[in-house]
Protein backbone atom coordinates (compact mmCIF):
# COMPACT_ATOMS: atom_id res chain seq x y z
CA UNK A 1 0.00 0.00 0.00
CA UNK A 2 2.31 2.73 -1.22
CA UNK A 3 -0.40 5.02 -2.67
CA UNK A 4 -1.09 7.00 0.52
CA UNK A 5 2.54 8.11 1.07
CA UNK A 6 2.91 8.80 -2.69
CA UNK A 7 -0.16 11.10 -2.74
CA UNK A 8 0.96 12.76 0.51
CA UNK A 9 4.41 13.38 -0.99
CA UNK A 10 2.79 14.87 -4.15
CA UNK A 11 0.60 17.25 -2.11
CA UNK A 12 3.59 18.31 0.00
CA UNK A 13 5.71 19.00 -3.10
CA UNK A 14 2.89 20.95 -4.80
CA UNK A 15 2.38 23.09 -1.68
CA UNK A 16 6.10 23.79 -1.33
CA UNK A 17 6.52 24.48 -5.07
CA UNK A 18 3.51 26.85 -5.03
CA UNK A 19 4.87 28.66 -1.96
CA UNK A 20 8.24 29.09 -3.65
CA UNK A 21 6.52 29.98 -6.96
CA UNK A 22 4.92 33.04 -5.32
CA UNK A 23 8.27 34.79 -5.70
CA UNK A 24 7.82 34.60 -9.46
CA UNK A 25 4.11 35.34 -9.45
CA UNK A 26 3.18 31.74 -10.37
CA UNK A 27 2.17 30.49 -6.92
CA UNK A 28 -1.52 30.45 -7.73
CA UNK A 29 -1.01 28.85 -11.13
CA UNK A 30 1.23 26.14 -9.67
CA UNK A 31 -1.33 25.31 -6.97
CA UNK A 32 -4.14 25.04 -9.54
CA UNK A 33 -2.11 23.03 -12.07
CA UNK A 34 -0.75 20.76 -9.33
CA UNK A 35 -4.16 20.11 -7.77
CA UNK A 36 -5.72 19.62 -11.18
CA UNK A 37 -3.10 17.11 -12.31
CA UNK A 38 -3.48 15.13 -9.08
CA UNK A 39 -7.27 14.96 -9.43
CA UNK A 40 -7.06 14.11 -13.15
CA UNK A 41 -4.63 11.25 -12.58
CA UNK A 42 -6.73 9.83 -9.73
CA UNK A 43 -9.83 9.98 -11.92
CA UNK A 44 -7.85 8.27 -14.68
CA UNK A 45 -6.82 5.50 -12.28
CA UNK A 46 -10.47 4.98 -11.30
CA UNK A 47 -11.54 4.92 -14.97
CA UNK A 48 -8.80 2.41 -15.76
CA UNK A 49 -10.02 0.14 -12.96
CA UNK A 50 -13.48 0.20 -14.55
CA UNK A 51 -12.09 -0.24 -18.09
CA UNK A 52 -10.00 -3.24 -17.10
CA UNK A 53 -13.24 -5.05 -16.42
CA UNK A 54 -15.06 -3.91 -19.57
CA UNK A 55 -14.87 -5.40 -23.10
CA UNK A 56 -11.83 -4.36 -25.17
CA UNK A 57 -13.70 -2.01 -27.54
CA UNK A 58 -14.21 0.34 -24.59
CA UNK A 59 -10.45 0.81 -24.43
CA UNK A 60 -10.37 1.87 -28.07
CA UNK A 61 -13.27 4.25 -27.46
CA UNK A 62 -11.30 5.85 -24.63
CA UNK A 63 -8.26 6.18 -26.89
CA UNK A 64 -10.45 7.89 -29.52
CA UNK A 65 -11.68 10.37 -26.90
CA UNK A 66 -8.07 10.99 -25.89
CA UNK A 67 -7.15 11.59 -29.56
CA UNK A 68 -10.07 14.05 -29.89
CA UNK A 69 -8.89 16.00 -26.83
CA UNK A 70 -5.32 15.90 -28.16
CA UNK A 71 -6.63 17.15 -31.52
CA UNK A 72 -8.30 20.09 -29.78
CA UNK A 73 -5.05 21.03 -28.06
CA UNK A 74 -3.18 20.95 -31.37
CA UNK A 75 -6.00 22.89 -33.03
CA UNK A 76 -5.63 25.67 -30.44
CA UNK A 77 -1.89 25.75 -31.16
CA UNK A 78 -2.61 26.16 -34.88
CA UNK A 79 -4.25 29.53 -34.22
CA UNK A 80 -7.65 27.83 -34.72
CA UNK A 81 -6.91 27.31 -38.37
CA UNK A 82 -9.91 26.44 -40.52
CA UNK A 83 -10.61 22.67 -40.69
CA UNK A 84 -7.66 21.85 -38.47
CA UNK A 85 -9.72 20.49 -35.54
CA UNK A 86 -10.95 17.33 -37.33
CA UNK A 87 -7.65 17.12 -39.22
CA UNK A 88 -5.56 17.22 -36.05
CA UNK A 89 -7.74 14.66 -34.24
CA UNK A 90 -7.77 12.33 -37.26
CA UNK A 91 -4.00 12.63 -37.87
CA UNK A 92 -3.15 11.91 -34.23
CA UNK A 93 -5.65 9.03 -34.01
CA UNK A 94 -4.54 7.44 -37.31
CA UNK A 95 -0.80 7.67 -36.60
CA UNK A 96 -1.15 6.40 -33.02
CA UNK A 97 -3.39 3.49 -33.96
CA UNK A 98 -1.08 2.52 -36.81
CA UNK A 99 1.90 2.33 -34.47
CA UNK A 100 -0.10 0.65 -31.70
CA UNK A 101 -1.08 -2.40 -33.77
CA UNK A 102 2.43 -3.95 -34.15
CA UNK A 103 2.84 -4.24 -30.36
CA UNK A 104 -0.06 -6.67 -30.26
CA UNK A 105 0.57 -8.36 -33.62
CA UNK A 106 4.16 -9.12 -32.61
CA UNK A 107 3.01 -10.42 -29.25
CA UNK A 108 5.00 -7.84 -27.26
CA UNK A 109 1.90 -7.16 -25.17
CA UNK A 110 -1.28 -9.24 -24.73
CA UNK A 111 -4.33 -7.60 -26.33
CA UNK A 112 -5.88 -6.46 -23.06
CA UNK A 113 -7.07 -3.07 -21.76
CA UNK A 114 -4.18 -3.06 -19.24
CA UNK A 115 -1.73 -2.78 -22.17
CA UNK A 116 -3.84 -1.09 -24.89
CA UNK A 117 -4.70 2.04 -22.91
CA UNK A 118 -1.29 3.03 -21.53
CA UNK A 119 0.58 2.24 -24.77
CA UNK A 120 -2.04 4.05 -26.87
CA UNK A 121 -2.02 7.08 -24.59
CA UNK A 122 1.78 7.39 -24.77
CA UNK A 123 1.59 7.40 -28.57
CA UNK A 124 -1.31 9.89 -28.63
CA UNK A 125 0.35 12.25 -26.14
CA UNK A 126 3.59 12.35 -28.07
CA UNK A 127 1.90 12.61 -31.46
CA UNK A 128 0.00 15.59 -30.02
CA UNK A 129 3.19 17.28 -28.80
CA UNK A 130 4.95 16.88 -32.14
CA UNK A 131 1.86 17.95 -34.11
CA UNK A 132 1.36 21.06 -31.95
CA UNK A 133 4.98 22.11 -32.38
CA UNK A 134 4.84 21.36 -36.10
CA UNK A 135 1.66 23.34 -36.86
CA UNK A 136 2.80 26.27 -34.73
CA UNK A 137 6.14 26.40 -36.56
CA UNK A 138 4.48 25.84 -39.96
CA UNK A 139 2.20 28.81 -39.45
CA UNK A 140 5.14 30.92 -38.21
CA UNK A 141 7.28 29.97 -41.21
CA UNK A 142 4.50 30.86 -43.65
CA UNK A 143 3.96 34.22 -41.92
CA UNK A 144 7.68 35.03 -41.89
CA UNK A 145 8.26 33.85 -45.44
CA UNK A 146 5.22 35.50 -47.01
CA UNK A 147 7.49 37.20 -49.57
CA UNK A 148 9.05 33.93 -50.66
CA UNK A 149 5.73 32.09 -50.76
CA UNK A 150 4.19 34.83 -52.91
CA UNK A 151 7.25 34.85 -55.20
CA UNK A 152 6.50 31.18 -55.92
CA UNK A 153 2.79 31.85 -56.40
CA UNK A 154 3.53 34.77 -58.74
CA UNK A 155 5.37 32.36 -61.03
CA UNK A 156 2.33 30.10 -61.21
CA UNK A 157 3.39 27.55 -58.60
CA UNK A 158 0.54 25.79 -56.81
CA UNK A 159 0.25 26.39 -53.04
CA UNK A 160 1.74 23.02 -52.07
CA UNK A 161 4.93 23.81 -53.94
CA UNK A 162 5.00 27.41 -52.71
CA UNK A 163 5.08 26.34 -49.06
CA UNK A 164 7.01 23.08 -49.36
CA UNK A 165 10.05 24.60 -47.61
CA UNK A 166 7.86 25.88 -44.73
CA UNK A 167 6.29 22.43 -44.31
CA UNK A 168 9.70 20.75 -44.20
CA UNK A 169 10.96 23.26 -41.64
CA UNK A 170 7.81 22.83 -39.52
CA UNK A 171 8.28 19.07 -39.30
CA UNK A 172 12.05 19.21 -38.75
CA UNK A 173 11.70 21.73 -35.92
CA UNK A 174 8.97 19.69 -34.26
CA UNK A 175 11.08 16.55 -34.33
CA UNK A 176 14.17 18.13 -32.75
CA UNK A 177 13.11 17.35 -29.12
CA UNK A 178 12.33 13.72 -30.07
CA UNK A 179 15.67 13.33 -31.87
CA UNK A 180 17.52 14.85 -28.90
CA UNK A 181 15.65 12.54 -26.53
CA UNK A 182 16.58 9.54 -28.62
CA UNK A 183 20.21 10.66 -28.81
CA UNK A 184 20.45 10.89 -25.03
CA UNK A 185 18.36 7.82 -24.27
CA UNK A 186 19.97 5.96 -21.41
CA UNK A 187 22.77 8.53 -21.06
CA UNK A 188 20.99 11.47 -19.45
CA UNK A 189 17.73 9.89 -18.43
CA UNK A 190 15.91 6.58 -18.04
CA UNK A 191 12.60 6.91 -19.86
CA UNK A 192 9.19 6.41 -18.28
CA UNK A 193 8.23 2.93 -19.45
CA UNK A 194 11.60 1.45 -18.52
CA UNK A 195 11.53 3.21 -15.15
CA UNK A 196 8.04 1.85 -14.48
CA UNK A 197 9.01 -1.68 -15.47
CA UNK A 198 12.19 -1.58 -13.37
CA UNK A 199 10.25 -0.28 -10.39
CA UNK A 200 7.76 -3.09 -11.00
CA UNK A 201 10.60 -5.64 -10.81
CA UNK A 202 11.04 -6.47 -14.54
CA UNK A 203 14.24 -7.75 -16.06
CA UNK A 204 16.37 -4.74 -17.23
CA UNK A 205 16.99 -6.19 -20.72
CA UNK A 206 13.27 -6.83 -21.24
CA UNK A 207 12.47 -3.35 -19.94
CA UNK A 208 15.09 -1.80 -22.25
CA UNK A 209 13.85 -3.76 -25.31
CA UNK A 210 10.26 -2.71 -24.78
CA UNK A 211 11.33 0.86 -24.09
CA UNK A 212 13.24 1.16 -27.35
CA UNK A 213 10.29 -0.30 -29.30
CA UNK A 214 8.01 2.27 -27.67
CA UNK A 215 10.51 5.03 -28.32
CA UNK A 216 10.78 4.22 -32.01
CA UNK A 217 6.98 4.05 -32.25
CA UNK A 218 6.58 7.39 -30.48
CA UNK A 219 8.97 8.98 -32.97
CA UNK A 220 7.23 7.41 -35.96
CA UNK A 221 3.74 8.32 -34.68
CA UNK A 222 4.82 11.94 -34.18
CA UNK A 223 6.35 12.11 -37.61
CA UNK A 224 3.35 10.55 -39.36
CA UNK A 225 0.78 12.62 -37.42
CA UNK A 226 2.59 15.91 -38.06
CA UNK A 227 3.13 15.08 -41.73
CA UNK A 228 -0.55 14.24 -42.21
CA UNK A 229 -1.68 17.35 -40.35
CA UNK A 230 0.62 19.77 -42.14
CA UNK A 231 0.06 18.27 -45.57
CA UNK A 232 -3.73 18.36 -45.30
CA UNK A 233 -3.90 21.75 -43.57
CA UNK A 234 -1.95 23.48 -46.37
CA UNK A 235 -5.17 24.45 -48.18
CA UNK A 236 -6.38 26.27 -45.06
CA UNK A 237 -3.62 28.86 -45.48
CA UNK A 238 -4.88 29.75 -48.96
CA UNK A 239 -8.05 30.96 -50.59
CA UNK A 240 -9.71 28.99 -53.38
CA UNK A 241 -7.89 31.23 -55.88
CA UNK A 242 -4.49 30.12 -54.50
CA UNK A 243 -3.93 33.39 -52.63
CA UNK A 244 -2.11 33.35 -49.31
CA UNK A 245 -4.71 34.41 -46.73
CA UNK A 246 -4.34 37.95 -45.43
CA UNK A 247 -5.58 37.16 -41.91
CA UNK A 248 -2.69 34.92 -40.83
CA UNK A 249 -1.02 37.59 -38.67
CA UNK B 1 -12.53 49.79 -81.03
CA UNK B 2 -9.47 47.68 -80.26
CA UNK B 3 -9.83 45.36 -77.27
CA UNK B 4 -7.70 46.37 -74.31
CA UNK B 5 -5.05 43.92 -73.15
CA UNK B 6 -5.92 44.60 -69.52
CA UNK B 7 -8.99 46.42 -68.33
CA UNK B 8 -10.05 47.30 -64.80
CA UNK B 9 -13.66 48.41 -64.37
CA UNK B 10 -14.99 49.93 -61.19
CA UNK B 11 -12.45 48.08 -59.04
CA UNK B 12 -12.53 48.58 -55.28
CA UNK B 13 -10.34 47.06 -52.61
CA UNK B 14 -9.90 47.48 -48.88
CA UNK B 15 -7.10 45.97 -46.81
CA UNK B 16 -6.50 45.29 -43.12
CA UNK B 17 -3.93 47.64 -41.63
CA UNK B 18 -2.58 47.77 -38.11
CA UNK B 19 -3.18 51.12 -36.44
CA UNK B 20 -1.98 51.29 -32.80
CA UNK B 21 -1.99 47.48 -32.71
CA UNK B 22 -5.63 47.35 -33.79
CA UNK B 23 -6.50 45.97 -37.19
CA UNK B 24 -8.53 48.45 -39.20
CA UNK B 25 -10.04 47.87 -42.63
CA UNK B 26 -8.94 50.67 -44.92
CA UNK B 27 -10.38 51.41 -48.35
CA UNK B 28 -7.45 51.90 -50.72
CA UNK B 29 -8.93 51.56 -54.21
CA UNK B 30 -12.39 52.95 -54.98
CA UNK B 31 -14.19 52.45 -58.28
CA UNK B 32 -10.90 52.46 -60.16
CA UNK B 33 -10.89 52.24 -63.98
CA UNK B 34 -7.92 51.53 -66.23
CA UNK B 35 -7.39 50.39 -69.82
CA UNK B 36 -4.01 49.12 -70.94
CA UNK B 37 -3.33 48.32 -74.59
CA UNK B 38 -1.14 45.48 -75.85
CA UNK B 39 2.55 46.44 -75.62
CA UNK B 40 1.82 49.64 -73.68
CA UNK B 41 4.12 50.91 -70.92
CA UNK B 42 2.42 52.52 -67.94
CA UNK B 43 4.10 54.06 -64.94
CA UNK B 44 2.07 54.34 -61.77
CA UNK B 45 3.10 56.81 -59.11
CA UNK B 46 1.54 57.61 -55.78
CA UNK B 47 2.27 58.29 -52.16
CA UNK B 48 3.43 55.51 -49.86
CA UNK B 49 0.44 53.37 -48.83
CA UNK B 50 -1.74 54.69 -51.65
CA UNK B 51 -2.32 51.15 -52.96
CA UNK B 52 0.15 50.93 -55.88
CA UNK B 53 1.40 47.46 -54.94
CA UNK B 54 -2.11 46.27 -54.13
CA UNK B 55 -3.24 47.38 -57.59
CA UNK B 56 -0.58 45.16 -59.21
CA UNK B 57 -1.41 42.25 -56.90
CA UNK B 58 -5.04 42.40 -57.99
CA UNK B 59 -4.08 42.04 -61.65
CA UNK B 60 -2.24 38.72 -61.15
CA UNK B 61 -4.70 37.69 -58.43
CA UNK B 62 -2.26 37.50 -55.55
CA UNK B 63 -5.05 39.48 -53.86
CA UNK B 64 -8.76 39.53 -54.58
CA UNK B 65 -10.86 42.53 -55.58
CA UNK B 66 -13.79 43.43 -53.33
CA UNK B 67 -15.92 44.56 -56.27
CA UNK B 68 -15.65 45.41 -59.95
CA UNK B 69 -14.02 43.35 -62.67
CA UNK B 70 -10.57 42.88 -64.20
CA UNK B 71 -10.30 41.60 -67.77
CA UNK B 72 -7.33 40.08 -69.54
CA UNK B 73 -7.85 40.01 -73.31
CA UNK B 74 -11.54 40.67 -72.66
CA UNK B 75 -11.98 37.74 -70.26
CA UNK B 76 -12.60 38.07 -66.53
CA UNK B 77 -9.40 37.03 -64.69
CA UNK B 78 -11.59 35.01 -62.29
CA UNK B 79 -12.43 32.75 -65.24
CA UNK B 80 -8.74 31.91 -65.69
CA UNK B 81 -7.00 29.23 -63.68
CA UNK B 82 -5.06 31.40 -61.15
CA UNK B 83 -1.80 29.54 -61.79
CA UNK B 84 -2.08 29.94 -65.56
CA UNK B 85 -3.05 33.58 -65.15
CA UNK B 86 0.15 34.18 -63.15
CA UNK B 87 2.19 32.52 -65.86
CA UNK B 88 0.77 35.04 -68.35
CA UNK B 89 1.18 37.99 -65.97
CA UNK B 90 4.71 37.99 -64.56
CA UNK B 91 5.64 40.06 -61.53
CA UNK B 92 8.89 41.47 -60.17
CA UNK B 93 8.79 42.52 -56.52
CA UNK B 94 10.42 45.38 -54.69
CA UNK B 95 12.66 43.06 -52.66
CA UNK B 96 14.19 40.32 -54.78
CA UNK B 97 13.53 36.83 -53.38
CA UNK B 98 15.73 34.09 -54.78
CA UNK B 99 14.97 30.44 -54.13
CA UNK B 100 17.40 27.99 -52.62
CA UNK B 101 19.81 26.69 -55.25
CA UNK B 102 21.91 28.01 -58.08
CA UNK B 103 21.15 30.95 -60.37
CA UNK B 104 20.49 28.45 -63.15
CA UNK B 105 17.98 26.53 -61.01
CA UNK B 106 16.23 29.77 -60.14
CA UNK B 107 15.87 30.85 -63.75
CA UNK B 108 14.82 27.36 -64.81
CA UNK B 109 12.04 27.24 -62.17
CA UNK B 110 9.22 28.30 -64.49
CA UNK B 111 10.66 26.26 -67.31
CA UNK B 112 10.37 23.08 -65.24
CA UNK B 113 7.01 24.07 -63.83
CA UNK B 114 5.44 24.77 -67.19
CA UNK B 115 7.63 22.46 -69.27
CA UNK B 116 8.63 25.39 -71.48
CA UNK B 117 11.47 24.89 -73.86
CA UNK B 118 13.50 28.07 -73.70
CA UNK B 119 17.14 28.93 -74.18
CA UNK B 120 18.26 29.53 -70.62
CA UNK B 121 21.67 30.91 -71.59
CA UNK B 122 20.11 33.40 -73.97
CA UNK B 123 17.64 34.47 -71.28
CA UNK B 124 20.43 34.96 -68.74
CA UNK B 125 22.27 36.96 -71.37
CA UNK B 126 19.14 39.11 -71.95
CA UNK B 127 18.99 39.78 -68.21
CA UNK B 128 22.70 40.70 -68.20
CA UNK B 129 23.62 37.78 -65.94
CA UNK B 130 27.23 36.75 -66.67
CA UNK B 131 27.74 33.10 -67.64
CA UNK B 132 30.14 32.52 -64.76
CA UNK B 133 27.35 33.35 -62.29
CA UNK B 134 24.93 30.72 -63.59
CA UNK B 135 26.19 27.99 -61.30
CA UNK B 136 26.73 30.25 -58.30
CA UNK B 137 24.55 29.98 -55.18
CA UNK B 138 21.74 32.50 -55.76
CA UNK B 139 21.62 33.36 -52.06
CA UNK B 140 25.16 34.76 -52.18
CA UNK B 141 24.51 37.36 -54.90
CA UNK B 142 24.28 41.13 -54.43
CA UNK B 143 20.77 42.64 -54.35
CA UNK B 144 21.20 43.98 -57.88
CA UNK B 145 22.24 40.54 -59.17
CA UNK B 146 19.37 38.91 -57.31
CA UNK B 147 16.95 41.31 -58.97
CA UNK B 148 18.33 40.35 -62.39
CA UNK B 149 17.76 36.70 -61.50
CA UNK B 150 14.17 37.50 -60.49
CA UNK B 151 13.60 39.33 -63.78
CA UNK B 152 15.04 36.43 -65.79
CA UNK B 153 12.98 33.97 -63.73
CA UNK B 154 9.79 35.91 -64.44
CA UNK B 155 10.61 36.13 -68.14
CA UNK B 156 11.29 32.38 -68.36
CA UNK B 157 7.50 31.95 -68.07
CA UNK B 158 7.17 33.89 -71.34
CA UNK B 159 4.58 36.28 -69.92
CA UNK B 160 2.42 38.70 -71.93
CA UNK B 161 2.37 41.25 -69.14
CA UNK B 162 5.04 42.28 -66.66
CA UNK B 163 4.09 43.91 -63.37
CA UNK B 164 7.00 45.78 -61.81
CA UNK B 165 6.57 46.73 -58.17
CA UNK B 166 9.32 49.31 -57.56
CA UNK B 167 11.93 46.87 -58.89
CA UNK B 168 14.85 49.25 -58.35
CA UNK B 169 13.95 50.79 -55.00
CA UNK B 170 16.23 48.48 -53.00
CA UNK B 171 19.21 49.13 -55.30
CA UNK B 172 21.86 51.83 -55.34
CA UNK B 173 21.68 54.51 -58.02
CA UNK B 174 24.09 52.82 -60.42
CA UNK B 175 22.53 49.34 -60.15
CA UNK B 176 19.05 50.87 -60.40
CA UNK B 177 19.99 52.61 -63.66
CA UNK B 178 21.25 49.34 -65.14
CA UNK B 179 18.09 47.42 -64.19
CA UNK B 180 15.96 50.24 -65.58
CA UNK B 181 17.74 50.09 -68.93
CA UNK B 182 17.52 46.32 -68.93
CA UNK B 183 13.77 46.29 -68.32
CA UNK B 184 13.07 48.90 -70.99
CA UNK B 185 15.20 46.98 -73.44
CA UNK B 186 13.47 43.67 -72.64
CA UNK B 187 10.05 45.25 -72.93
CA UNK B 188 10.77 46.37 -76.50
CA UNK B 189 12.45 43.10 -77.42
CA UNK B 190 9.64 40.91 -76.13
CA UNK B 191 6.74 43.29 -76.88
CA UNK B 192 5.57 43.14 -73.27
CA UNK B 193 2.74 45.11 -71.74
CA UNK B 194 4.32 46.70 -68.66
CA UNK B 195 2.83 48.29 -65.56
CA UNK B 196 5.67 49.89 -63.60
CA UNK B 197 5.08 51.17 -60.10
CA UNK B 198 7.57 53.75 -58.91
CA UNK B 199 7.66 56.41 -56.23
CA UNK B 200 10.41 58.41 -57.94
CA UNK B 201 9.29 61.21 -60.19
CA UNK B 202 12.70 61.27 -61.95
CA UNK B 203 12.46 57.58 -62.71
CA UNK B 204 8.97 57.98 -64.15
CA UNK B 205 10.37 60.72 -66.38
CA UNK B 206 13.21 58.50 -67.56
CA UNK B 207 10.99 55.49 -68.18
CA UNK B 208 8.47 57.38 -70.28
CA UNK B 209 5.21 55.70 -71.35
CA UNK B 210 1.79 56.74 -70.02
CA UNK B 211 2.07 58.24 -66.55
CA UNK B 212 -0.67 57.71 -63.99
CA UNK B 213 -0.94 58.83 -60.41
CA UNK B 214 -2.87 56.87 -57.79
CA UNK B 215 -4.71 59.34 -55.58
CA UNK B 216 -7.55 58.68 -53.16
CA UNK B 217 -8.13 55.24 -54.61
CA UNK B 218 -8.30 56.27 -58.25
CA UNK B 219 -5.90 56.69 -61.15
CA UNK B 220 -5.41 60.08 -62.73
CA UNK B 221 -3.34 61.13 -65.70
CA UNK B 222 -0.05 62.36 -64.28
CA UNK B 223 1.73 65.50 -65.31
CA UNK B 224 5.29 64.94 -64.32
Amino acid sequence: MSEIPAIALTVLIIVLAAAYGRRFGIGRELSIVGARSLIQILILASVIIILFNLPLYWSFLVLLVMAAIAGHTTYSRSGKLENSLPLAAASIAAASLLLLIPFFLAGIFPLEPRYVIPTGSILIGNAMNVSSLAIDRYRGEIKNKRGEVEAYLALGAHPGLAIAACLKQGILSALIPSIDNMRNLGLVWIPGVMTGMLLGGADPVEAASIQIAIFASIFAAGMIASNLLLYYSTDSFFTKAAQLREDLD
Amino acid sequence: MEQAHIELKNVSKSVLRKVNNVKVRTQILSSLDLKVQQGELITIMGASGSGKSTLLRLINRLSEIDSGIILLNGRDIRDHNPMELRKKIGMVFQLPVVFRGSVRENIAFGMKLWKNDIDLDALADDAAIPKNLLDADAGQLSIGEKQRVCIARALANQPEVLLLDEPTSSLDYKAAGKIEMLLLDLRTKKNLTVLWVTHEREQAERIGGRRLILMEGRLEEGHV
